[in-house]
């Protein structure tokens, strides 16, 4: 047996020296890591995608890595991609404070560090920073919501997770909106943590708590999905629900009427603009673009769903 | 032995050969794979064998290393340390409470030094390690569930501290007199990170107490046989509780260096963490049972443990491909260790000169 394994790992030891004999001619090519939260949220997803597939378009090698939002994990994978000679590292980090350090080492190594979707709490370290305007995407849909709710009535909020920036800043954008209207009543506000199974079960017992709640504003797609499900086994159909991202899933369900409205942010565009300025800047030098750089988000309702796929515009 | 087995057959001698060479393979196991994987991922990836990559992996090893050499003493006595990750989250929280909040006495608030943060810290790691023990030892309660409590306690504890949020800017301000701490995770001796230097004093001491003191071989006796060793006049209760402290202590280093070097501490720091130093232990041979295993066999496996996780990365292995290629190295490597004991037992009798070097098995 021990000879069958023998044999069998000296096989595979044999197969991959191969390989890394045709790979050899890869490595001239320049590598771009890609670090993003994780691979199997389609947000997050998309984000990478786009920045690898941009990046493999104009002759980088590509390396996607997950953080799962854990800082120790995101500070590893920089040491890993420091330790890979990476010509340029695309970022979406994992906390604005906990990151900075991260960036700073990567820096002071000699690769250029592009932030997408989420800054950090430091100017001057990484090459830019692009993200999507959260504040003003969060009044754009406040500000359907309210249409929907024709201006009164009880409501709830689902909130993300309190740690998290976007969390804060999304609340406060609809707030801005929401309190304007006298007779909009915010009965309930619960954090649901972003995640879906969380929201459906928060809302099943706001709905115990308060059976009067005409609209649901959630601070992204996967709770408001997870709120739209709970309604839906109540059987309150037609309250109205919006959510932030602009996800494939939420898009199809304000085709079928279940939510009524959310923010697309646009990652696709965001992460090439962060790859191009990326190739801009290992070329010339710099990348002609001031570091802070905030991208609109697109209201998307069922008029205008049509339109957008996978966290970007296509028609 | 001729006596013990007079029935064997001589043409069993080849048998018998073979055995001892397996069983020697299996001893040797988590070197093995070790050795293989470096040999692999060297081949695969130009940038795998650099000294700047091998020194950021080390680094990357002594995180699960310090957690692995205490685990490996709690699991020695037959227990277990799940609250280790924890423990680990609420030192950094503690000493980023410290360095960015002050103590406040009387309305005044104290900057305290660095020093006297990371005391403060590992007293606070410390006192949960305690709770472990007596929880274990005293109250009599299985350890995993001990644990598995102070898990949530100390994580709890942790986000509490801040609301949640993360402490951030924890190098200090040089008007409170409480600069420095990044060094505690970020600095180098002699070019290697600090990091790795506490991780190989920690292992020489934790070697020697296993090795060459009594207190050492009573950790191993309880695991052997508990109510023999307490016969045989070994205080459990305190070795057992000591076993939980020190645990504790490693866990207070690993809270330190990270929010050292990440210069900020997050109240989720550390989650899973406890899984990764068990898995170590187990890789380097310790059995779950106790009684059975070493210090050196720890630090080999989170070694692999260490080096499987960054080859993978810089080989661009896809995130999910990472955690199954993980689980898988983990199962065999428990299977294997089935397999070493079926095998000791089967060939016990021709063994008896091997078995009484090693002495603790």
């Amino acid at each position: 047996m021990m000879r069958r394994t023998l044999a069998g790992l000296s096989c595979v030891l044999a197969l991959l020296l191969t390989c890394a004999g045709c790979h050899r001619d890869e490595h001239r090519r320049k590598l771009i890591v890609v670090i993003v939260p994780s691979q199997d949220n389609p947000y997050f997803k998309a984000e990478a995608d786009a920045a690898a597939a941009r990046a493999l378009e104009l002759g980088y090698r590509v390396r996607v890595d997950a953080h799962e939002d854990d800082a120790f994990r995101q500070d590893n994978l920089v040491d890993a991609a420091i330790a890979s000679n990476a010509a340029a590292i695309i970022l979406d980090n994992a906390g604005a404070d906990a990151t900075v350090s991260a960036v700073r080492r990567a820096t002071r190594a000699g690769i250029a560090v592009f932030l997408i979707d989420r800054e950090i709490d430091a100017t001057g370290i990484a090459k830019a920073q692009i993200i999507s305007d959260n504040d003003q995407g969060a009044r754009l849909v406040a500000a359907e919501f309210v249409r929907a709710m024709n201006g009164s009535g009880e409501y709830a909020e689902l909130l993300g997770k309190e740690s998290d920036t976007n969390a804060q800043i999304r609340t406060q954008g609809f707030h801005a909106v929401l309190d304007q209207y006298s007779n909009l009543k915010r009965v309930s506000a619960q954090s649901a943590n972003w995640s879906q199974a969380e929201a459906f079960q928060k809302t099943e017992t706001m709905l115990q708590a308060h059976g009067n709640i005409a609209g649901i504003i959630a601070g992204n797609d996967t709770m408001a999905l997870g709120a739209a499900a709970a309604l839906k086994s109540a059987g309150k159909l037609n309250v109205p629900i919006t959510g932030f991202d602009g996800s494939p899933d939420a898009i199809d369900a304000i085709e079928r009427g279940e939510l009524r409205a959310t923010a697309l942010q646009p990652a696709v565009l965001i992460s090439r603009l962060a790859v191009d300025e990326a190739d801009r800047f290992l070329k010339t030098g710099s990348t002609g673009h001031s570091e802070l750089q905030i991208i609109p988000c697109e209201l998307v309702t069922k008029s205008n769903a049509g339109n957008y796929r996978n966290f970007e515009k296509v028609r | 032995m001729s006596t013990e087995t007079p029935s064997q057959p001589r043409a069993n001698r080849f048998g018998v050969a073979s055995a001892r060479l397996i069983l020697l393979l299996l001893r040797a196991r988590a070197i093995l794979v070790l050795l293989l994987l470096l040999i692999l991922f060297s081949a695969l990836a130009p940038e795998f064998l650099t000294a700047n990559n091998l020194s950021i992996l080390t680094k990357h090893v002594a995180i699960t290393a310090l957690l692995a050499v205490g685990m490996t003493f709690v699991i020695l006595t037959g227990g277990i340390d799940l609250s280790v990750g924890s423990i680990a989250g609420l030192g950094g929280m503690v000493a980023g409470y410290l360095l960015t909040q002050g103590l406040s006495f009387d309305g005044v608030t104290h900057f305290p030094p660095v020093a006297i943060v990371i005391l403060l810290t590992i007293c606070a790691c410390l006192l949960v390690g305690a709770l472990n023990g007596w929880l274990v030892a005293k109250a009599g309660v299985a350890p995993f569930i001990a644990t598995l409590g102070t898990l949530y306690i100390a994580r709890g504890a942790a986000l509490l501290i801040s609301n949640g949020k993360t402490f951030p800017n924890l190098g200090g301000t040089a008007s409170r007199g409480n600069t420095g701490f990044p060094a505690f995770g970020q600095s180098f001796l002699l070019h290697v990170p600090t990091p790795v230097w506490m991780m190989v004093a920690l292992f020489a001491v934790a070697w020697v107490v296993a090795t060459k003191t009594p207190l050492g071989r009573h950790v191993y006796a309880i695991g052997g046989n508990e109510r023999a060793a307490r016969l045989a006049g070994i205080r459990v209760a305190q070795v057992k509780l000591a076993t939980y402290v020190f645990s504790a202590f490693c866990a207070a280093l690993v809270g330190l260096i990270i929010a050292a070097q990440l210069e900020a501490a997050h109240p989720a720091t550390g989650e899973s963490f406890e899984l990764n130093a068990i898995a170590a232990v187990v890789l380097g041979g310790t059995s779950l049972m106790g009684g059975r295993g070493s210090v050196t066999g720890s630090l080999i496996g989170a070694f692999v443990i260490g080096v499987l996780a960054d080859g993978l990365v810089m080989l661009g292995v896809s995130e999910f491909w990472q955690v199954v290629i993980k689980g898988v190295v983990i199962v065999v490597a428990v299977g294997l260790d089935q397999l070493q004991t079926r095998l000791e037992v089967r060939i016990l009798p021709y063994l008896t000169t091997v078995r009484t070097k090693e002495g603790h098995s």
